[in-house]
């Protein structure tokens, strides 16, 4: 009987019960001190699981937050200073500058990437004088700040991690940010979507492996756009290049 | 907890974790943070050390908050600073290190309410933790489900994920945390 009120409150608590049959559960929850005890504990693990288990996009913006003052209000400043005998500071100077121009450089990479990768802007309409939080993160997301651009997006994904739109650009400012993993997979999760970002997500993926030059990748995600979508043209171009 | 202790109005710090708000966060670290780093380097810590402990004991209290409902019926700061001190301990009885500081001799001036908040911290964490060890016990069906459903999406959508209707995600669901709950009842027992 015992492990019968063990199921029966898990059926009461997930719907999975009919009318009657609830009726008499809730009934019966009025006078049975020991029904209660289940309930309460029901709920109680419930919780907890769904605190270990729950992909929590607030969670994550605010570790991301507590990240940043850590850096602020942590960091030892004896800590970042390295002594460098001479020689070596020559060398490494020398070696800096190096990959530096590298990295601008970057013949490895070619000019696909600068080619294809044309930063997309954010429009937001305008709807009165007032500036909202997506104002902001539309303003400093076109200026490419995309540092603070994060920031802003994070919180509005957050509250509202449905939006398709605030969805694609926290993705895009990530992935701008060396957060590419997770960058990815938001954008992943968006093209699985159904929402009008669906191949401007795809599209973004595929352009961070362009920047990576990791060729297979890029044409995978490619190939993804179908001929519908606006990003057809410009995916089909990029093919051939690769 | 009891319900008829009154909210205090440091509630907004939990707030504002819930909220990301940076500003207000900001201002927690600006009254604790240095406290507590000076407490974890004069226990054999150092500043990283400090700013972990720091950033899992505001965690905790975001996870608190969230989806134990928290009511803090003390002042955060030395709720925040109680918290991770405890941490810290534990993590130098981890270490094998004696601290030096004593237990609770420098706590003395702390409230019984503050004392009583951390303790109801501390214990819904450790039994969380608990939980999820059962859970892992649990067959791949079920860990299966119990996971998608715990996502915190709408459960229509979890059913077509997994490719069963929203009534066979109900019964599933519902018998397979009842093998979690005897689970659990038994360990306790």
């Amino acid at each position: 009987m015992t492990e019968d009120k063990i199921l029966w409150t898990a059926q009461y608590v997930e719907g999975d019960l009919n009318e009657a049959e609830r009726l008499e559960f809730e009934n019966l929850l009025t006078h049975d001190e020991e029904l209660k005890q289940y309930l309460a504990d029901y709920y109680d693990i419930h919780s907890s699981l769904e605190l270990e288990l729950a992909d929590d996009a607030c969670r994550n913006a605010l570790v991301g937050t507590l990240q940043d003052l850590n850096r602020e209000h942590f960091t030892t400043e004896q800590n970042k200073v390295v002594k460098l005998s001479s020689y070596l500071r020559w060398v490494s100077g020398v070696a800096a500058v190096l990959v530096l121009g590298m990295l601008i450089w970057a013949p490895w990479k070619g000019d696909l990437y600068e080619q294809f990768n044309a930063a997309p802007q954010m429009n937001v309409a305008e709807r009165g004088a007032e500036k909202t939080d997506l104002d902001e993160a539309a303003t400093l997301f076109n200026g490419k700040k995309y540092n603070e651009a994060k920031v802003a997006l994070a919180k509005l994904n957050c509250a509202d991690p449905q939006n398709a739109m605030v969805a694609y650009y926290y993705g895009v400012s990530l992935m701008e940010t060396n957060e590419v993993a997770k960058g990815r997979l938001l954008l992943e999760d968006l093209f699985k979507g159904e929402s009008v970002y669906k191949y401007d997500a795809a599209y973004a993926v595929a352009m961070s492996y362009l920047k990576e030059d990791k060729k297979a990748d890029t044409k995978f995600w490619l190939e993804k756009i179908p001929d519908s979508a606006v990003q057809y043209e410009k995916a089909q171009q990029l093919l051939k290049k690769l | 907890m009891p319900m008829t202790k009154k909210v205090h109005e440091d509630q907004r710090y939990a707030t504002a974790l819930l909220n990301n708000d940076a500003a207000l966060i900001n201002e927690i670290y600006k009254k604790c943070a240095g406290k507590v780093k000076s407490f974890v380097l004069f226990n054999n810590g150092n500043a990283d050390d400090a700013a972990d402990i720091f950033q899992e004991a505001l965690v905790d209290i975001y996870n608190q908050a969230k989806y134990k409902n928290l009511e803090l019926t003390c002042p955060f700061e030395p709720f925040l600073l109680l918290v991770c001190k405890r941490k810290w301990l534990n993590e130098l009885k981890k270490r094998l290190i004696i601290p030096v500081t004593k237990n609770e001799e420098d706590l003395l001036h702390i409230g019984e309410d503050t004392f009583e908040q951390a303790e109801v911290l501390a214990q819904q964490r450790e039994q969380s933790a608990l939980f999820l060890k059962a859970f892992e016990k649990l067959g791949e069906r079920c860990k299966e489900i119990i996971r998608w459903s715990m996502k915190g999406e709408a459960q229509e959508k979890v059913a077509e994920t997994l490719g069963v209707t929203y009534g066979y995600l109900r019964k599933k669901k519902s018998e397979c945390m009842a093998s979690l709950v005897k689970l659990i009842d038994r360990k306790n027992d």
